[in-house]
């Protein structure tokens, strides 16, 4: 049931075919993970907030440094030396205090992963690194989550949807290791790239629309231009490829 | 038809500011050794070494994956091929 100030809060969405106050209650029970506070965490933890996702856990263990501030736009300058996920719960907690916020300054290992993402519906990818988007896709796969995969560079993106059991993984297409390096990017790139990520969240857990899986959405803001490509789940994928046993992850249900 | 490469941003550096690149080749591989005849800078922005692509590379062929072994995966005039980037940042 939706309070009255709930139903004040969320009415134009509310108001949307297909949302209704059954898909609203769908959002304020779920519990999303963030990977990131970032670039891409920004706009995704800001949207999944406004929206009235009822628990988002939001993992960093960076602070607030000044190269952050022409992406990262949950952080401002009075920030500056703070960890993340801090400045991050202040903000998101401003926003819309009826939402939950976990704020955890932990660095996400192998040994921590399935811990961090425990009771999590979904895992959001807002990383700066490959090595640890493919921790997070695994552990997506063994949990049986969905994994919703973004990245940016200069004024480029990408965001695919993963679906354990069902659809292709980030892993799929693995050709090996990459070298890290500080990449460059501007900040309405991440903005566009994590505003459809938190789309395909908002969409998988009220369970309406057409999800981004087995489609790889590239965009290019220099031209602004969408191209999609097809991918397919591959059987000897390292992270997918054994047949699982359990049912598909439903959409549309939160935590029962 | 030629078989059109799109080249990623990035790479355009290498083939005069040319986003498309008109190949012919019955391969993949054919098609990107045309290309690297034309604009010999694409070989290092794609390839660790002969006829090994670089980790970050992907390549679609008709807007689908040709993933994996990509080199030897057949085309035909009228094909398009992109060459894409894998990205890391966040």
């Amino acid at each position: 049931m939706l309070t009255p100030s709930e139903q004040e809060r969320y009415d134009r969405q509310i108001m949307i075919g297909g949302i209704g106050e059954e898909g609203q209650e769908k959002l304020k029970r779920s519990r999303v993970a963030i990977a990131g506070a970032g670039g891409l965490g920004s706009p995704i933890a800001i949207y999944l907030t406004a929206a009235g996702v009822g628990m988002i856990r939001i993992i960093d263990h960076d602070q607030v440094t000044l190269s952050n501030l022409n992406r990262q736009i949950l952080h401002w300058e009075e920030d500056i030396g703070r960890k993340k996920v801090d400045s991050a719960k202040t903000k998101l907690g401003n926003l819309n205090r009826a939402v939950e916020i976990e704020a955890i300054a932990e660095t996400i290992t192998e040994d921590n992963v399935f811990h961090l993402m425990d009771s999590c519906d979904v895992i959001v990818d807002a990383m700066d690194n490959l090595p640890t988007r493919y921790l997070l896709n695994r552990c997506a796969i063994e949990k049986h989550i969905p994994f919703f995969h973004g990245a940016v560079n200069g004024f480029e993106g990408r965001v695919m949807t993963v679906i354990p059991g069902e659809t292709a993984c980030l892993r799929c297409m693995y050709r090996g290791p990459v070298p890290q390096e500080k990449f460059p990017v501007i900040g309405v790139a991440p903005a566009i790239i994590g505003s459809i990520q938190a789309t395909e969240v908002i969409k998988y857990l009220i369970g309406i629309g057409r999800l981004l899986t087995n489609r790889l959405l590239i965009y290019d803001g220099l031209k602004v231009t969408f191209s999609e490509f097809k991918v397919d789940k591959n059987p000897n994928c390292d992270h997918c490829g054994s047949p699982l046993t359990l049912p598909s992850p439903q959409p549309g249900r939160g935590r029962e | 038809m030629p078989i059109k490469v799109h080249i990623h941003t990035t790479h355009r550096q290498f083939t005069n500011g040319l986003e498309v690149v008109e190949v012919e080749g019955s391969t993949v591989g054919e098609c990107l050794n045309h290309l690297i005849k034309q604009f010999p800078g694409m070989e290092k922005a794609l390839f660790a070494k002969k006829d090994k692509l670089l980790n970050i590379v992907e390549i679609y062929v008709n807007h689908a994956t040709a993933y994996p072994n990509e080199l030897v995966k057949s085309v035909k005039d009228g094909d398009e091929i992109h060459l894409v980037i894998m990205l890391a940042g966040g």
